[in-house]
């Protein structure tokens, strides 16, 4: 076995959760881009290499040595401090002998050629293809993940080719995709890798989109939204409450991954999975759409999508479409512009609507895009600049905003 | 609490099992319950030879076997070793010996002085398997691995296809929510814990309990306060409240801090090794051995360290076995 075609020789559970990854939202879908996604999806030849158990060692980024001889990770909120031979919570950063390795560095156990809407990112040059992949490992558990068979395990558990950054930029040339996504798990963890190839890809003419769920410390972000030309963001929910309790995370760390976010300028989208009972009452939804507005202002796209039972919330129903509805009219009420509602093929509220006419812009059967109306950005009825990034030039363009150096007498010693 | 319950029937018919088990078959407390004047306190025996400390182990192979033999006579109250062994363990049984290989390991030789010992009570060797997470923290920690159909199993969870080691269900309990090893979930009736005497930065100490972190695939998620309750989420789940027979903690070296890593400087010769039926008094007694040491060398309690190993409490509160060392009877050899 020796390439990730191969991979799917004899599915097993993970292997579908794979298939699943690319195949299962499309095969909701009617329309002519499920044929393409199909024969794309079939697998990634050009990643042909060395099935490993998974461990591929690199020296991490941030990180320090404690007072007692172990490390502290500055990566993400969780600050781990770990142990000689032990691991951080997310599984896949080790110390080894008072060093701080990666052991995912480059070990992909998913690669697919995906629409960008499937990430989802509706306004990042609809219609095109992410070559996307994702290695194990997340830094929470949320309890209804979707994609727990490679998030929640560890590298050594999943089956992965080892995948060089300068490989996978010729693998994404050479499928004509014009950006890379790093998805499926979290890209957090896998960081090293992620730092690399954006850059690499960059100098090669590719975009960079990270789907993430915003756990990670500043100066981290910001270095590597320096590569990004794109990121999604996963909003839980609004209290720190359900952070703690389905996903083992703080709600105050993200909020300020998405200032940070706001700061920096780079493209991003917000999407809530929207479960049933826990995360769906008005009064929540308001007050983060509230936030949403204050904070980051109403032009972030808000992806309101549909839950489905898995991993450990198996006794909850799928999201109620007129749940998702409600919780859409919020957002509107709040005064966000473009709010979506997800995995309901075929609902208006995947389209995208000029927030200044009301005009149908983009008509979109799940992640097809069936009709695009932008020119040069803007909507042809009335002519308002549509937010987003609707060109590779206009996505390869980006240059973040620094931070500020801050001044030399509070600068620390 | 906002996360709701959800276990599905099988993970109900698992629970049903392990209570159905655990009113059948209380190992820790049947051999408690021996004297005719009441509920005998649970009984730790530790068996210890400065002898052992001596060149390599290697070397001290009868004298460990006698040992432990002497250990488990003791603990049992049988009159020769053999009946002993029989005591907890069937010919007819599949046998998991849970050695633990991240850091300062379990040594082969406890593991082949306790294959001796099953040997003793008439179960197979090919009926006997020596596990832990990986084949390469095995081979490291000088375990010879053996996959064949004959002969004693050694082998790590991930030995089958790449993942294929644990189960594809994630098992929820207290906490938890992990895929088990199928080793131990599927492979073996009966399981021996086998840890080392060792600190560990989070949990405060690493024992039988902890031992089973090995058994899980996403052990890094259980790690925050102190272990607690996971340790006891995930040793109370019925996998291995019905098949743990025996904690058999390998005390040759100890080591009272930097753990779990090796740290030859924290470590000292114990000398010997020290086992139970009752899982809890087990770990009661091995923290009560590293926090005396951590005294001797002029260090603080683990209370003070910020990771007391409060999940022993928290087992005994659970009704897992006894941790108040006064109720323990601690018997040397």
């Amino acid at each position: 076995m020796d390439n990730l075609d191969n991979i799917f020789a004899s599915p097993s559970r993970r292997d579908v959760l794979r298939w699943g990854l690319t195949c299962g939202a499309a095969c909701a879908l009617a329309g002519t881009r499920f044929a393409r996604a199909q024969q794309d999806n079939a697998g990634t030849p050009e990643l042909a290499g060395l099935k490993l158990p998974g461990v591929a060692r690199h020296e991490a980024m941030f990180w320090e040595k404690t007072s007692d001889g172990g490390i502290k990770c500055l990566l993400c909120p969780r600050g781990c401090e770990v142990t000689d031979d032990e691991r951080g919570y997310c599984g896949v950063r080790e110390n080894q002998g008072g060093r701080y390795q990666t052991l995912v560095y480059g070990t992909l156990c998913s690669a697919n050629v995906d629409p960008i809407e499937k990430k989802p990112l509706f306004h990042y040059q609809p219609g095109s293809q992410a070559f996307s992949i994702a290695t194990a490992g997340c830094n929470m558990e949320c309890k209804f993940c979707q994609n727990w068979q490679i998030s929640q395990y560890r590298p050594e558990q999943v089956e992965s080719v080892v995948t060089e950054p300068r490989r996978l930029v010729e693998a994404c040339q050479a499928r004509k995709c014009p950006t890379i996504a790093y998805t499926y798990s979290e890209p957090v963890v896998f960081y090293e890798y992620v730092h690399d190839t954006a850059a690499l890809g960059r100098e090669h003419g590719l975009g960079s989109v990270m789907i993430s769920n915003g756990y990670i410390q500043e100066k981290p972000l910001r270095q590597l939204c320096r590569h990004l030309t794109g990121v999604k963001i996963d909003f839980k929910a609004f209290t720190d409450k359900f952070y703690q309790e389905m996903c083992a995370g703080q709600l105050k760390p993200v909020l300020s991954t998405l200032e940070t976010l706001k700061d920096i300028g780079i493209w991003f989208e917000l999407v809530m999975l929207v479960v049933p009972t826990l995360n769906d009452s008005p009064d929540e939804m308001k007050q983060m759409c509230d936030w949403i507005a204050k904070h980051l202002g109403p032009d972030v796209p808000l992806h309101l999508t549909r839950f489905h039972p898995t991993y450990r919330v198996t006794n909850l129903p799928q999201t109620p479409v007129q749940t998702l509805e409600r919780c859409r009219q919020i957002a509107l009420d709040a005064g966000l512009h473009y709010v979506y509602a997800g995995n309901v093929p075929m609902h208006p509220g995947e389209n995208t609507y000029c927030h200044g006419c009301k005009n149908e812009l983009i008509r979109r059967i799940g992640y097809e895009v069936a009709s695009n109306q932008i020119r040069d950005g803007k909507c042809p009825k009335c002519g308002t600049t549509i937010p987003g990034v609707w060109s590779q030039e206009q996505a390869l363009a980006f240059k973040p905003r620094e931070k500020p150096a801050a001044p030399a007498s509070t600068q620390p010693r | 609490m906002i996360f709701p319950p959800s276990a599905n029937r099988r993970q109900f018919l698992t629970r049903v099992g392990a209570l159905a088990a655990g009113a059948a078959l209380p190992w820790s407390r049947l051999l408690a319950a021996e004297d005719e004047a009441g509920p005998r306190r649970p009984r730790v025996v530790i068996a210890r030879d400065e002898v052992l400390t001596r060149g390599q182990l290697d070397e001290h192979r009868e004298l460990l076997e006698k040992l432990l033999n002497a250990a488990m006579q003791k603990l049992t109250g049988a009159a020769d070793a053999a009946t002993a062994w029989r005591q907890l363990f069937k010919p007819t049984e599949r046998v998991g010996i849970k050695v633990n290989t991240l850091g300062l390991s379990t040594q082969p030789p406890v593991a082949d002085a306790i294959v001796a010992g099953l040997r003793l009570a008439g179960v197979p060797a090919e009926k006997i398997v020596i596990w832990d997470r990986f084949d390469t923290e095995l081979e490291k920690a000088g375990f010879k691995l053996n996959k064949s159909a004959s002969g004693v199993q050694c082998r790590g969870t991930d030995t089958k296809k790449i993942g294929g080691g644990y189960q594809e269900q994630v098992e929820s309990n207290g906490q938890i929510g992990s895929c088990f090893s199928k080793i131990l979930a599927e492979e073996i009736d009966a399981v021996i814990s086998v840890p080392v005497l060792k600190d560990h930065r989070m949990a405060g100490v690493t024992l039988g309990m902890k031992n089973f972190y090995g058994a899980i695939h996403n052990p890094n998620k259980y790690h925050g306060d102190n272990c607690d309750p996971y340790i006891v989420d995930v040793v109370s789940h019925g996998f291995i409240q019905k098949k743990w027979r025996l904690t058999i903690c390998d005390g040759i070296r100890g080591q009272w801090e930097g753990g779990p890593g090796v740290k030859p400087g924290f470590q000292w010769p114990f000398a010997g090794l020290f086992l139970g039926t009752d899982f809890v008094a087990t770990d009661a007694v091995g923290a009560d051995i590293l926090e005396q040491q951590r005294k001797e060398k002029g260090m603080k309690p683990l209370a003070e360290d910020g990771r007391p190993p409060k999940y022993i409490a928290t087992a005994a509160a659970r009704g897992l076995g006894e941790a108040d060392l006064a109720k323990i009877e601690r018997v040397e050899v």
